[in-house]
């Protein structure tokens, strides 16, 4: 290769040309499996599903069809509420956890990390053992006499809300750490030193610089939400079907694949709209874009 | 740090029982595994191993545990190779389309499960594919996909491309360059994302529940199948079991964190995965 220097300057141009050329080449054969495959098992059934969704006059089926709207509408509450829950506690969290030292946030993070790592359905028959009625929750509460018969925790929507939580709590701790730890700790102390007591620190400098990396955590939550299938089933009853049940029961029970289609595109483009909200939010507050 | 944190000392005694509420269902299982009785109790009246005895001589689950195993490895191994090799052909470059193709690259981690698993169910059955663990295993690779490209992508966010330009002009060919520059610097991403989507096929329910058959149920298929007559010691077992699995994920994700503390690439991750398979 010393030898390509001595080489006269036109012959060594078309030299690079050509390895440029060849490492075009190359890296659209290092993109071009991943490209194939998502075009063939992605893109290929989910434009079927839009062609079957055609069908039947499926959409304005789905729509007149009264279970589906009541499903629509648990989607909206359940999602809200556990959205709300989990922002709340996830705030906390997320505040706890940067205010301690650089090894303590490990193991804290360790420990939302573990139920993250952990498969819904072993969640799930957690709480379906804690809350049934000889469940440890039941046992504790009547431990401590605060009620003196079995509550009826498991099989509603409080127990949807909690499998959810819980699930959902690491989505929302995470980018509101990031929020945080962007804040310029010179703020806190400028607040500080002008007077400023605990709560007004909090209110008025915290709160304000975290609240678009905490409205993006929530859409986050709520995007996840809206896509519950195992949990309702699991731990809810038969009021707490959600959207993603109903297209189950479309597919699966009534094998109308037409209706189901249509359901399941409605809720891909309702969840869109929602994306493109959130990488909104994240560009506007500077964070990290999605991916 | 001392006055920092003694500052919110009323917000941590409040994240006590919320960092319990985390841990606790999680760590409850295990225990539960070794229960005596035919139904589930917390905390156990006695320790025994029947629950583990009767999982491992009952072939309706040690199949399922066989059948996840199977549907991970296909997705592990495709979503790595296509998923990295997708990051390192992107590191870099500009070129129209780019945005495009990342988004449809990312995009199987927010169209929700249950829409997945409908054009899944659609298109296997009409290739005549469903009955084997083979479709199963390919779902979960597009949904895993992203995972390993995310992870590798993060890894070589530290490579400049200008590197892998000259060590080129120094007559390095795509082999040398492939081993000695991009293998070193991608393999904790490769070994992230093979964790994540193994993480993401073994505890997959909604689409393995729709391509489902008697010879492909995957652990959670039955665990989701039986959970809804009884929570049986076996459901304990199987649950135990993918504890154990996430505790390892776990621990190597932790692992990660403490080596290079200051770039916590991984943490981002967590925040952009949107499975919405709960």
């Amino acid at each position: 290769m010393p030898l390509a220097t001595a080489v006269p300057a036109p012959a060594a141009g078309a030299t690079t040309r050509r390895r440029t050329l060849r490492f075009r080449k190359g890296w659209l054969l290092l993109l071009a499996p991943c490209a194939l495959f998502d075009a063939v098992f992605f893109l290929t059934p989910l434009g079927r599903l839009v062609a079957s969704s055609l069908h039947d006059q499926a959409y304005q089926r789905v729509l007149q069809d009264p279970l589906v709207i009541r499903s629509l509408v648990n989607t909206l509450e359940i999602s809200a509420l556990s959205t709300l829950a989990t922002i709340v506690l996830g705030y906390l969290l997320a505040v706890v956890i940067w205010r301690r030292g650089p090894l303590m946030r490990v193991i804290l993070f360790a420990l939302v990390l573990l139920p993250f790592w952990t498969g819904v359905l072993v969640k799930n028959f957690a709480w379906a053992v804690l809350l049934q009625d000889n469940g440890m929750v039941n046992s504790a509460l009547q431990g401590l006499g605060i009620t003196d018969h079995p509550l009826a925790l498991l099989h509603n929507r409080f127990a949807v809300v909690v499998g959810m939580v819980h699930y959902l709590l690491p989505y929302a701790v995470f980018p509101i750490f990031a929020a945080l730890a962007a804040i310029d700790n010179r703020l806190e102390l400028a607040a500080r030193s002008l007077g400023a007591g605990e709560l007004s620190v909090f209110r008025r400098v915290i709160l304000p610089l975290t609240a678009p990396g905490v409205s993006a955590a929530g859409l986050l939550v709520f995007i996840i939400s809206t896509g519950f299938f195992i949990t309702p089933v699991v731990l809810g009853g038969p009021g707490d079907m959600m959207i993603a049940n109903q297209i189950g029961f479309y597919a699966l029970q009534l094998t109308d694949f037409a209706g189901a289609s249509a359901l399941a595109l409605l809720l891909t483009a309702m969840v869109s709209v929602l994306v493109a909200v959130y990488q909104r939010i994240l560009r506007a507050g500077g964070a990290h874009e999605v991916g | 740090m001392k006055s920092a944190s003694s500052r919110f000392s009323p917000a941590l005694l409040a994240a006590v029982p919320v960092f319990v509420f985390l841990v606790v269902p999680t760590l409850i299982v295990v225990p539960m595994a070794f229960n005596q009785s035919r139904y589930i109790t917390f905390p156990p009246a006695h320790f025994s191993l029947d629950a583990v005895s009767g999982f491992l001589s009952d072939p309706a689950w040690t199949s399922a545990v066989a059948a996840s195993l199977q549907a991970a490895g296909i997705a592990v191994g495709l979503a790595v190779l296509l998923g990295g090799s997708a990051a390192v052909a992107l590191h870099g470059r500009r070129f129209p389309g780019r945005n495009l193709l990342t988004g449809v690259i990312l995009a199987p981690m927010i169209v929700p499960a249950i829409v997945l698993a409908l054009a899944f169910y659609q298109f296997f059955t009409s290739l005549g594919l469903v009955g084997t663990i083979l479709p199963i295993g390919l779902a979960h690779a597009v949904v895993a996909t992203p995972y390993a490209f995310l992870t590798v992508r993060a890894s070589l966010s530290g490579l400049n491309p200008a590197l892998v330009r000259s060590a080129r002009s120094l007559g390095a060919g795509w082999l040398s360059v492939a081993r000695f520059v991009y293998l070193p610097v991608i393999r904790p991403g490769l070994v992230a994302g093979a964790l994540f989507a193994f993480s993401v096929s073994i505890d997959e329910t909604v689409i393995a529940l729709f391509l489902q058959s008697p010879s492909a149920t995957t652990l959670p298929v039955k665990m989701f199948t039986d959970i809804q007559y009884n929570l049986t010691p076996k459901i304990a077992v199987s649950s135990a079991m993918l504890v154990t699995a996430a505790t390892l994920g776990l621990l190597v994700q932790v692992s990660f964190m403490l080596r290079r503390r200051s770039n916590a690439r991984m943490l981002p991750l967590t925040s952009a995965a949107a499975d919405q398979t709960g």
